[in-house]
């Protein structure tokens, strides 16, 4: 099963929170509105993933997939 | 063996506005007696070493060279990821971190032994473009640089470089910051996609490292692995600078076999106070743990810290590890590049919970839960290296922090950290 990791770009970012609300099963707000990702991104969310990537109105975030897993 | 020691030019001073004394070492420290000219550094140890990169990275990975800027990342691979086509370099000798002197010391007392790991590193990845970052707030360190070049040219020993001035901030030094410096952007971090070795400056592989890195690359080009380990242990060959003190009444800056004794490094009574080691993103360590340890990446590691750019702070007779703590993170949080929000937010958080905790029993449980907020959050190790010297002030010192939070300190009582 293919995952993928959200990564934020930390400069970019401007807490705008979005990320948050289209993905509240991967993305909480820290006290200060910026996210605090919180483990890989299963193929179930993926697509909610892909439109908060897309959403991000600084364009911050960034989906990967994850590497292989060490055995 | 003839003992040198030199007290830097004066523009090369400390907070206290103290020069560092530099001491002559074993190997790249060795020659600073016959002064920092072209002449008496051929004399000494005859021409530049020229390798091709194979061979280069052959003999980093056999005495296992590890980058000085902190990190302790293996020369090796990233010669290797660097090797290819349009390859630049970038010798980074502008230390950031307040309490470190020691690559502005090798570039002052030695700047040869620097541009001859530089030319060697620029020849094997077949490259003539080589920058060289010095602090902007030492002009002098420039003009020494200056003239060396010059020198360097007279002889024919042509070596195109550019220098560039770092910004005088925490976090200007950090690689990413100083690849935005090259570009003429602003000297602060970025985030990274993809390492400085394969993607860098122009999108061009980088081999960035900081001054010492490039000093130890240019002497192992000269002297061969067997050479370079007739310092060191068969383990950890080789030598390395420290700074010790570097904020304090008498700086110092020394090069010391790998396997030195603690105890033939720190005076006999800083081995009975706490040692903050690896600088302000370092880790504190109790005086109990000291005398068995040696200058050794793995020793210090497995005592719980990292040695780091090798910077050591003693904890100044009477102070308190809690109240040196508080007082560096303001210090780090007023550094903070505030680009990226985490950092921006959490590091004068954490700033304030911990003069909370120090000076009014403010709740501990505030610091930690600051120390996860902010890790891993930001686009260079700013955040991270703070929440590190915190978590380690917790971990060392958990009856202190008892005390503090019940509205006490014990500091400067005999025995207290036996």
């Amino acid at each position: 099963m293919s995952e993928h990791q959200l990564r934020v770009d930390w400069p970019a970012c401007t807490a705008h929170g979005l990320c948050a609300e289209l993905l509240p099963e991967v993305v909480s707000l820290d006290e200060w509105g910026y996210p605090i990702v919180d483990g890989s991104v299963t193929s179930e969310v993926l697509a909610l993933a892909k439109s908060a990537v897309k959403a991000c109105p600084t364009v911050a975030l960034r989906l990967i997939p994850s590497p292989p897993r060490p055995q | 063996m003839t003992s040198a020691t030199t007290a830097l030019p004066t523009a090369v001073q400390n907070e206290e506005g103290l020069p560092p004394v530099v001491s002559q070492g074993p190997a790249l420290l060795a020659g600073i007696g016959h002064g920092p000219g072209l002449h008496a550094h051929r004399d000494r140890i005859g021409p530049a070493p020229r390798l091709g990169a194979q061979e280069l990275v052959e003999l980093a990975r056999e005495v296992d060279l590890r980058g000085r800027g902190g990190a302790g990342f293996p020369s090796a691979i990233k010669l290797a990821s660097a090797a290819r086509r349009r390859a630049v370099v970038v010798v980074n000798a502008s230390e950031g971190e307040p309490a470190s002197h020691k690559d502005v010391a090798l570039m002052t007392c030695a700047p040869h032994v620097v541009l001859d790991g530089a030319a060697a590193v620029a020849h094997a990845l077949g490259t003539r473009e080589v920058h060289v970052v010095v602090p902007s707030e030492l002009p002098s360190l420039r003009r020494i640089v200056e003239q060396a070049l010059r020198e360097r040219a007279i002889a024919g020993e042509r070596l195109r470089v550019r220098l560039h001035d770092a910004a005088p901030r925490f976090v200007a030094g950090q690689a990413q910051a100083v690849l935005q410096l090259l570009a003429g952007r602003e000297n602060l971090p970025v985030t990274a996609r993809a390492p400085e070795a394969v993607s860098g400056h122009r999108g061009r592989p980088t081999l960035l490292s900081n001054a010492e890195t490039f000093a130890h690359l240019g002497h192992l080009a000269r002297v061969g692995a067997a050479g370079y380990a007739v310092h060191g242990t068969a383990d950890e060959p080789g030598t390395t600078l420290l700074t010790l003190r570097g904020d304090g009444w008498d700086p110092e800056v020394r090069e010391v076999a790998f396997g030195t004794p603690l105890t033939e490094v720190l005076a006999q009574d800083e081995l009975t106070r706490p040692l903050l080691l690896g600088g302000y993103h370092g880790t504190w360590l109790r005086p109990g743990q000291l005398p068995g340890l040696t200058v050794s990446r793995k020793g210090i590691a497995a005592a719980g810290a990292s040695i780091g750019a090798g910077v050591m702070l003693p904890l100044a007779q009477g102070w308190c590890p809690l109240v040196r703590t508080a007082a560096l993170v303001d210090y780090l949080a007023g550094q903070s590049a505030g680009r990226c929000g985490p950092c921006r937010n959490g590091l004068p958080a954490m700033a304030e919970a911990l003069q909370d905790l120090v000076h009014r029993g403010g709740p501990v449980a505030r610091v930690e839960e600051l120390c996860g907020l902010v890790r891993g959050r930001g686009a260079c190790a700013h955040p991270d290296g703070t929440a590190r010297l915190v978590a380690s002030m917790l971990t060392r010192f958990p009856e202190e922090v008892d005390s503090h939070s019940l509205g006490t300190c014990r500091s400067g009582q005999p025995g207290m950290f036996g």
